[in-house]
């Protein structure tokens, strides 16, 4: 009787340990599907809060630009774009975000040099054209997404009061690697570079 | 000559109003009308005496003409005695979407709107006549500053601001441009910096026009047939994030500067000596 229920008792608590660690496991299988899962479909990623971001967050005037999404991501390219929300736009005859507005006019009237260090962004007259009074055109903005690298630059010319603020920083989800650790956010000085869930 | 400041109206944490200053304008006593939040403010800069006047209108600008205050409203205009009792008001939202400027003579009524960016003129009993700014093959001033911003002179000429072209334009009542200056210039303050500048403008009754820009905000002065003159005031002593810095002037040639992101006024006089 001891014997017997020494050995029934031996096995039982060796099926429970098992149990319990088969279960352990397929929890966290579980886990870590459900985890890779929401990362592939995309619905959790990395997002700049623009509200937050130093150069495009409304009242941040005469401060120092920062650059770190350019800078600090792992990519060659970094994965962060300048986007111009046309929408938003006042197609301005003189740009600050396409001109380097303090220096000196050129023999055309306009700013001789540009404020893109990557020469990233295209102006272009749009509409019914004058020819003889290139004031009295709209212009459109558009940023070349293979030459820019979020540098900021035109974001921070672009914000109220010297522009509309149309120009935002973003990221381009087909490009992040969605580190779980981001260089990004670990320099961002805003916290302003989060996971956060987006739209599928 | 030189510009110096007299004095900083509503200098305390609050300003003078609580959310917004809108509108400025010298009456024939000189005595300083505001109007901002919901109420019109008359300040008699000499007495040091403050009045406020409740409006059941959101009001946007403000002039005189004869013996009333005339207040423009996003789609019309309110019309007050000097001592703040209503006259007459009138809207026409049709036409009218977003007023943000107003100037009234003998000719009429002009109201700046920015919804159409052009200047609507109506009779003084509040019957449409024409419009002014129509003829710009961009349908219109442009205005990336959301305001349009006029004056009248002493010819009854139409000045109006018209910043996305750095230019200032004049019209006769009937709409026809009579001429035009101004030219983009970032570095020499004679031109007009930033992406849309001035922003707002008024006439001394010499014709000498001052105008305010923004990013970075500052206050200049022009003859009447264009020559900049000089700076009166520059970015220190206005918020950096001013904007649509409403300008007026007073028959003693006095100029006083709304700075909106603050609430406060700031008031000028020309002095003799050099600019710095």
């Amino acid at each position: 009787m001891i014997e017997t229920h020494g050995a029934a008792e031996g096995v039982t608590r060796r099926e429970v340990l098992r149990t319990a660690a088969r279960g352990t496991a397929i929890a966290g299988l579980g886990g870590l599907s459900l985890f890779l899962g929401v990362k592939a479909h995309g619905t959790v990623a990395w997002e700049i809060d623009a509200e937050r971001c130093i150069n495009s967050r409304l009242g941040a005037v005469g401060v120092e630009i920062c650059d770190a999404c350019a800078t600090d991501c792992v990519l060659p390219l970094s994965a962060i774009r300048a986007i111009n929300h046309h929408d938003e736009c006042g197609r301005c005859y003189v740009c600050p975000a396409y001109f380097q507005i303090r220096s000196a006019v050129g023999p055309d009237g306009l700013p001789s040099q540009k404020l893109c260090p990557r020469d990233a962004i295209r102006r272009e007259a749009i509409g019914w054209i004058d020819p003889d009074d290139p004031a009295n055109n709209f212009y459109e903005y558009v940023i070349d997404d293979e030459l820019c690298n979020g540098c900021g630059r035109c974001v921070m010319a672009c914000k109220e009061p010297a522009g509309l603020g149309s120009i935002r920083l973003e990221v381009r989800h087909d490009v992040c690697l969605d580190c779980n650790r981001c260089s990004i956010s670990e320099a961002c000085p805003e916290t302003a570079y989060t996971r956060r869930e987006v739209d599928a | 000559m030189t510009w110096t400041r007299i004095e900083t109206l509503g200098e305390s944490p609050d300003g003078l109003f609580e959310e917004a200053l809108r509108g400025l304008a010298f009456d024939a006593a000189d005595r300083l009308l505001a109007v901002g939040d919901t109420e019109l403010l008359v300040l008699e800069t000499s007495a040091g005496s403050r009045s406020r006047h409740p409006l059941e209108v959101l009001p946007t600008a403000v002039t005189t003409h004869g013996d009333s205050i005339w207040i423009a409203h996003p789609s019309g205009v309110v019309v007050l005695g000097l001592d703040g009792g209503p006259q007459d008001a009138w809207d026409d939202p049709v036409r009218l979407g977003r007023v943000t400027d107003l100037a009234v003579g003998d000719s009429g009524i002009y109201l700046a709107d920015a919804a159409s960016r052009r200047v609507q003129r109506y009779s003084l009993a509040g019957e449409f006549l024409n419009e002014i700014g129509d003829h710009h093959r961009k349908g219109g001033f442009h205005i990336p500053n959301g305001a349009i911003d006029l004056a009248m002179d002493g010819d009854g000429r139409i000045v109006v601001a018209n910043p996305g072209m750095h230019r200032i334009e004049r019209y006769r009542p009937d709409g026809e441009m009579v001429d035009r200056f101004g030219h983009f210039d970032g570095v020499d303050p004679a031109g007009f910096g930033g992406c849309c500048n001035p922003t707002n403008l008024a006439v001394m009754p010499g014709g000498t026009i001052v105008v305010t820009e923004k990013a970075g905000p500052r206050v200049k002065v022009y003859a009447s047939d264009g020559t900049f003159q000089e700076i009166v005031a520059q970015a220190a002593d206005f918020a950096p994030t001013a904007a649509n810095m409403v300008v007026a002037v007073d028959s003693a040639g006095r100029i006083a500067v709304a700075d909106p992101s603050r609430r406060t006024i700031s008031l000028y006089r020309e002095t003799k000596g050099t600019a710095p």
